[in-house]
């Protein structure tokens, strides 16, 4: 079979319903692949010794996805045999355990998808618009990615 | 600043910046070349509680980040201009 029968495809989702790991490991499996390789990133109950109530995210949407649009292609310059790539990520309240984001890659190889995966993740936390508010008991909190090099570093 | 030389542009607050300015978006008039700097100033006298984050915010002009600085900006009428703070998305 010729491998350009089925096109490559980025799936990018920023939504406030919860995230799927069935529905986004699907939109990337294909014949040709012998890997999928995901990450979920899931809301921590603890921060400091603070607890965590729920987590809340808002997005620049249009140009999160652009962001992100951004990082799929940069995925197929450096790892050219990648399939499929979904991201999936969740908007508003998020209760404690649930996933925020859900990252998919398929490659014929587990390498390729695997590495692509990790960056997919370190440089969504690097470069997307999305912002996430830790709710305690009484008081809250804007978070500052470390990847983030405009966040003020001392704190 | 001439009048006849000002654009409006749309400008759109997240996260922090939302809380401090007090909204989530609005139409500014701003000269059609500026500094990324000057244009952060324009910002900050309409809402000053935003000189908070001074250190620690970049823009997104038509949807390309953009330092705080001497860079200078050529703005067309409708453009967004986005605040954007820290970021902590994943």
């Amino acid at each position: 079979m010729d491998e350009s029968e089925e096109v490559p495809k980025d799936f990018i989702k920023l939504k406030s319903e919860k995230l799927s790991v069935d529905e986004v490991s699907e939109l990337v499996v294909s014949p040709y692949c012998g890997a999928v390789s995901l990450f979920i990133g899931t809301t921590r109950n603890n921060f400091e010794g603070k607890k965590v109530i729920h987590l809340e995210y808002e997005a620049y949407t249009s140009m999160a996805e652009t962001e992100i649009k951004k990082i799929c292609r940069d995925v197929r310059q450096k790892w050219p045999s990648v399939k499929h790539i979904a991201v999936h990520h969740r908007l508003g309240l998020v209760p404690i355990t649930e996933a925020s984001v859900i990252i998919a890659v398929s490659s014929p190889h587990r390498a390729e998808s695997l590495e692509a995966v990790r960056y997919c993740i370190n440089t969504l936390k690097a470069s997307v618009p999305i912002w996430k508010k830790e709710i305690y008991e009484d008081e809250y909190s804007w978070k500052e990615n470390k990847e983030c090099f405009w966040a003020n570093s001392e704190k | 600043i001439v009048p006849g030389c000002l654009y409006s542009v749309a400008v759109l607050y997240f996260a922090r910046s939302a809380e401090l300015a007090g909204l989530r978006s609005e139409t500014l008039s701003v000269p059609r070349r500026l500094t990324s700097l000057q244009l952060w100033e324009e910002i900050v006298k309409r809402h000053p509680r935003l000189a908070a984050l001074r250190d620690q915010v970049v823009f997104a002009v038509r949807q390309e980040y953009v330092l705080l600085g001497d860079q200078l900006l050529v703005l067309h009428p409708g453009d967004e201009v986005a605040i954007i703070p820290p970021i902590s998305g994943g």
